[in-house]
């Protein structure tokens, strides 16, 4: 594979990568591992929470978190200076999310086929307890209405889910979604429109 | 704009994603309209419902994802970059495990050992070594064992000459080149090593060097060969050797040798990455402090490695 040349400064100021984010990228390319790893703290927290709400176990949020670091390492000499680091970035973690919760959801639904004959598995076991927030919000989110979203989360394509999660509690733009995902700024809404929709049905009683 | 496109909107207009024309627009309907207000309300509460179950990754789980990604990052193959382009430069792929070459010589050293030990020692319980043919300088050629209960073995006798004559001399270094890659007794190996120091700067002897500094099972055999190298240590062969000891032997002793051999000579800083490599998986203390030291004087970094 021919390495690319290292593009002017001029390319990384016009794509709007800062300056400290290019000398890690540049170093991290050139095999400095202590480089990546600082170029990794620039973004792994929010990388880590997409995983978590998406699959909503640690665990697997960690697997995510290793998979798309170690591809981001394994193909930086493939990013192209000129573009932007954090879309490049998220649209190989978003690859690797569509993957683990497509995988998930075949265990899943397998596994609930398993369990008719007993009955419905109760959706809130292994849900972690939502963060500390105001009264009114906690009182809110009583267990009914907690098992309900997550029961509409799940109903949600993989797709639908992440274009959900990319929006609502990461707040990216919907044109930047659609960049990620290879589809177009009217696809990433289609399928937000989708997901909310599901998710009103499902909580026409509670909301 | 009619309630059908305001209530497919409303996400669109709690994220923002409206355009301003269709934000005023979708404002005025629902001034205006009862179910659309209904609908936002609806739709405001199921947003402060999600918001509620959003989840923050805790920092003990983050660190452990860091630490994880970290010791994954050591076994990873690096991309192409400097150490791809120092491997390629040393002929060898960087990342590789230690010792493949030498793992499997030492396994068949071991391997001859036994079965030698079966062989010579045999059942009748004498001590290696004492058979006849090693002892006697003859190698057996035929066996046939005779009715009467006898044997015949045919026997290849070397007859042993002794010659005399300076290092130097090309008959005399011939049979010290040889002797430095086939004697089984590696103090003749080393011996003949050191009888050769003085012709290290011809082509031969410089081979013979590399390559028992490289390839000889015997520790004290390569320390031999190092030592006859180290005038040559600024030539590019020797360093690119050099540094394959540093990545590949099995000796502490000449992994130090190593360091200290290509980090006096000029064009030290080629090393860094070699020297970053090897305190990344080394894992003896006194190897990896001497590698930090070396890494301290060419202020180059340590780091998290």
């Amino acid at each position: 594979m021919t390495p690319q040349p290292e593009p002017p400064p001029a390319a990384e100021a016009a794509a709007g990568v800062s300056l400290e984010e290019a000398a890690l990228i540049r170093a991290a390319r050139n095999g400095d591992q202590e480089a990546f790893e600082r170029l990794v703290r620039l973004y792994d927290r929010s990388v880590l929470g997409l995983a978590l709400n998406l699959l909503r176990s640690p665990e697997d949020a960690q697997e995510v978190y290793q998979e798309a670091f170690l591809r981001v390492y394994k193909n930086l000499h493939l990013f192209r200076a000129d573009s932007n680091f954090h879309t490049w970035l998220y649209r190989i973690v978003t690859n690797v999310a569509l993957d683990y919760l497509r995988k998930r959801k075949v265990r899943r639904e397998a596994a609930a086929a398993a369990e008719t004959p007993e009955g419905e598995r109760d959706r809130l076991e292994g849900v972690p307890e939502p963060r500390a927030l105001g009264d009114p919000q906690r009182a809110l989110l009583n267990r009914e209405l907690a098992c309900r979203l997550e029961g509409a989360l799940e109903s949600l394509t993989a797709r639908e889910r992440l274009v959900f999660e990319l929006r609502h509690y990461q707040g990216l733009r919907l044109r930047a979604i659609g960049q990620m995902l290879g589809a177009s700024e009217e696809a990433a809404k289609t399928c937000l429109f989708r997901a909310t929709r599901k998710m009103r049905a499902a909580l026409r009683d509670f909301v | 704009m009619n309630c059908e496109t305001v209530q497919r909107d409303l996400p669109l207009f709690l994220y923002g994603e409206l355009s301003l024309e269709d934000e005023q627009a979708l404002q005025d309907h629902v001034e205006a309209c009862a179910a659309c207000r209904l609908a936002l309300e609806g739709e405001r509460r199921l947003h402060a419902a999600l918001e509620a179950r959003a989840l923050e990754p805790s920092a003990e789980l983050l660190a452990a994802c860091r630490r994880r990604l970290s010791l994954s990052l050591r076994a990873a193959e690096r991309p192409a970059g400097r150490m791809a382009r120092l491997a390629a430069w040393l002929g060898m792929r960087a990342g590789g495990p230690r010792l493949p070459a030498r793992a499997a010589a030492a396994a068949a050293l071991v391997a001859l050992g036994f079965f030698g030990a079966r062989w010579s020692g045999g059942p009748s319980g004498l001590p290696a070594r004492e058979g006849p043919a090693e002892s006697q300088g003859a190698r057996i050629r035929f066996l046939e064992p005779d009715p009467a209960g006898r044997v015949r073995i045919a026997l290849e006798e070397v007859r042993r000459r002794v010659i005399t004559g300076r290092p130097e001399e090309d008959r005399v270094q011939r049979l010290l080149l040889a002797a430095s890659r086939e004697a089984a007794d590696p103090g003749l190996r080393a011996e003949s090593l050191e009888l050769l120091r003085g012709g290290a700067g011809q082509p031969g002897v410089r081979r013979a060097l590399l390559e028992a500094l490289e390839h000889d099972p015997n520790p004290g055999v390569r320390m031999k060969a190092l030592e006859a190298l180290r005038p040559f240590a600024a030539e590019v062969e020797v360093r690119q050797a050099l540094a394959r000891v540093l990545l590949a032997d099995a000796n502490p002793g000449l992994r130090v040798q190593a360091i200290d051999l290509l980090t006096q000579q000029g064009g030290r800083e080629a090393f860094i990455g070699l020297l970053q490599e090897l305190l990344n998986r080394e894992e003896n203390s006194y190897v990896r402090l001497r590698c930090r030291r070396a890494l301290e004087e060419l202020n180059a970094s340590v780091g998290t490695f």
